[in-house]
């Protein structure tokens, strides 16, 4: 059974034009432009119950407006959306009982207090009875060591440290269904990587649907095998990573070290050279050459090492944002 | 009705608890900050002690204010500040936060947990100390001027204090109503100035107003009903058809504030990330 399925969800905001100078703003007092953006254009998709699939896409895709509308935060302007077979936006009490969402750039501890006070306030606004509340407790401080963070104000925190406690917040309620909002935003390496273990644990153990939103491929690699693609507000690609990179990986990239030094200059006619040196080398060719580029290496060099490879998931995002042409402002609803 | 009853008490068992959890949330925050906390008692007690100067210096020229004697008045200024210590006490603060939470998107959270918005960003800021002196203030004016009526009745105790929840929730709906237009203004400053002008005119005995000046301070900004009411039941000079009237415009007033409000929760707009 779909835990989420999302139909033709369309969300239009309205922002006013203003023109630039004291003199624009006061234009503005009398009379405004209204501007439309379409955040998210007719969007449709589904997710199964305990799957954990990664929202990918740049700043201003629509990603956290579309978690947004199925959190029930905003009204979509048109479409529909059935989460755990509510409708988000009725805000209904049984449904908000059973998600959580995590949004990287906020704060939803009690700052001045430890983060053991908003985790017994959470209890008491989920209705967790006492009993299950220290058991979810004590499994998360143990996953995430932070059984001496608990009774430190939450504004002595470092950044990783509140994330940690923001999921524990998110989670004692033992949602069904739990969506994170770039987790691991400004993280160091090493505070990410235990958020992002902790995520695929917790998935692992209680089976909870997770949507996860981000712009760190790393996250999505380590986490995800489905990946939902969104652009300019619509879904660019919704499947297998491994199938992602088949779509739209024409090219790998070959490896050499040499065994003896080199000239610094690529010998001619070979293509795709990206890096030549006494050393190194790299190569970006398409598939089809690639057997051929690398007997010519092997014929034409000494050589130590040679490794051939895919291109790295993030180039291939990064070419899917490209394709998709930039879309502006529209005057009309 | 048995099952409506038993859903109504279910849902008080369940607000009221999570308004104990919350108070005690905000009252070791509170604490955090004891320098703050002293500063508000004091100006609090400051500004009433004012209030007190300006109507001592009135009736040091004229013997009654709208037929209202010295005494009486001590007691219609003293409920004020105990209204406006149980609105701190229960929604007040959360209202004048409002703005900052729709302007960064903090309010999210308010849409996302089960509990009612309007109920949750009341409880998340209640407050003991915001208006505590002046609360306290008002207790010692209201006791010390009905212990100096010469018509003073025990009976009119109970009846007082439930007009002044009843005030209660006069000031609550017009906070949600006026408060409401925030998710289109963004900001909420202003808009709570309103409030807190409408407030202070509570003051004056309602007998001061005449014509269509009564009509509006009795059913648009019904601020002439907030002190009045409790404090001529306790004084003795409650009417019936002003009972009659301050529990309609409460219960109206309730009624369309909590509509407008939860309609007005459609067109919030969050922030960007």
């Amino acid at each position: 059974m779909s835990a989420i399925e999302v139909s033709q969800l369309t969300k239009t905001f309205t922002t006013h034009r203003k023109e630039a100078g004291l003199k624009g703003s006061f234009k503005g007092l009398f009379s405004r432009k209204p501007l439309y953006k379409e955040a998210v254009k007719s969007v449709s998709f589904s997710l199964e119950e305990g799957e954990l699939v990664g929202f990918l896409g740049p700043n201003g895709a629509g990603k956290t407006t579309l978690l947004k509308m199925l959190s029930g935060i905003l009204y979509p302007t048109s479409g529909e959306a059935r989460v755990l077979s509510f409708t988000p936006w009725q805000r209904d009490r049984a449904y908000q009982r059973q998600f959580s969402i995590v949004m990287g750039h906020k704060n939803q501890l009690w700052w001045d207090l430890p983060p053991a006070e908003s985790f017994l306030l959470n209890r008491d606004i989920y209705g967790v009875k006492q009993i299950d509340f220290q058991k979810s407790l004590d499994e998360m401080v143990e996953l995430l060591k932070l059984k001496d963070l608990l009774d430190v104000p939450v504004r002595q925190l470092s950044l990783g440290e509140r994330m940690k406690c923001e999921l524990v917040a998110a989670l004692l309620h033992q949602p069904r269904v739990l969506f994170l909002d770039e987790p691991t935003i400004g993280l160091d390496v090493i505070s990410q990587e235990k958020i992002r273990s902790f995520i695929q644990e917790y998935n692992r153990l209680k089976k909870t649907t997770v949507l996860l939103t981000s712009h760190y491929m790393q996250d999505v690699e380590q986490l995800c095998k489905r990946v939902l693609v969104i652009n300019h507000g619509r879904i660019a690609f919704d499947g297998m990573l491994s199938e992602l990179s088949q779509r739209y990986i024409d090219h790998k990239v070959i490896k050499v070290r040499f065994a003896d030094a080199q000239t610094t200059t690529p010998p001619p006619g070979l293509e795709g050279v990206e890096v030549w040196d006494a050393h190194h080398a790299v190569l970006k060719v398409k598939k089809k050459e690639v057997a051929h580029t690398t007997q010519r290496l092997l014929e034409g060099y000494r050589i130590e090492d040679l490794s051939v490879e895919e291109m790295e998931i993030e180039e291939v995002i990064r070419r899917i944002f490209a394709e998709a042409p930039e879309e502006s402002l529209r005057n009309r609803p | 009705m048995k099952l409506l009853v038993n859903k109504l008490t279910k849902i008080f068992v369940r607000y009221f608890a999570l308004y104990r959890s919350f108070l005690s949330h905000n009252l070791k925050n509170e604490m955090i900050y004891r320098a703050n906390f002293a500063i508000n008692v004091g100006m609090d007690i400051f500004f009433m002690m004012m209030n007190v100067l300006f109507f001592s210096i009135l009736y040091g020229n004229v013997e009654t204010v709208g037929g209202w004697t010295f005494h009486q008045t001590l007691i219609l200024v003293g409920s004020v500040g105990i209204v406006r210590e149980l609105a701190y006490l229960t929604f007040r603060k959360g209202f004048l936060e409002l703005g900052n939470y729709v302007r960064t998107g903090n309010f999210d959270v308010m849409l996302t947990s089960p509990i009612a918005p309007a109920a949750h960003l009341a409880f998340r800021h209640v407050s003991l100390t915001d208006s505590l002196g002046e609360g306290l203030m008002g207790l010692l004016l209201v006791v010390y001027g009905f212990l100096h009526l010469s018509n003073a009745s025990w009976i009119g105790i109970p009846f007082y204090l439930l007009m002044l929840v009843n005030s209660l929730v006069i000031y609550y709906a017009l906070c949600l109503l006026i408060n409401s237009l925030v998710f289109w203004l963004v900001k909420s400053q202003e808009l709570n100035t309103v409030v807190y002008y409408f407030i202070n005119t509570a003051r004056y005995p309602r007998e001061i107003y005449h014509g269509l000046g009564k009509i509006f301070f009795t059913f648009i900004l019904p601020s002439s009903l907030i002190a009045t009411t409790p404090a001529a039941i306790l004084v003795g000079r409650a009417n019936p058809s002003l009972v009659l009237i301050s529990l309609s415009v409460a219960g109206g007033g309730l009624i369309l504030g909590l509509f407008v409000w939860n309609w007005s929760l459609n067109f919030y707009s969050s922030a960007s990330s």
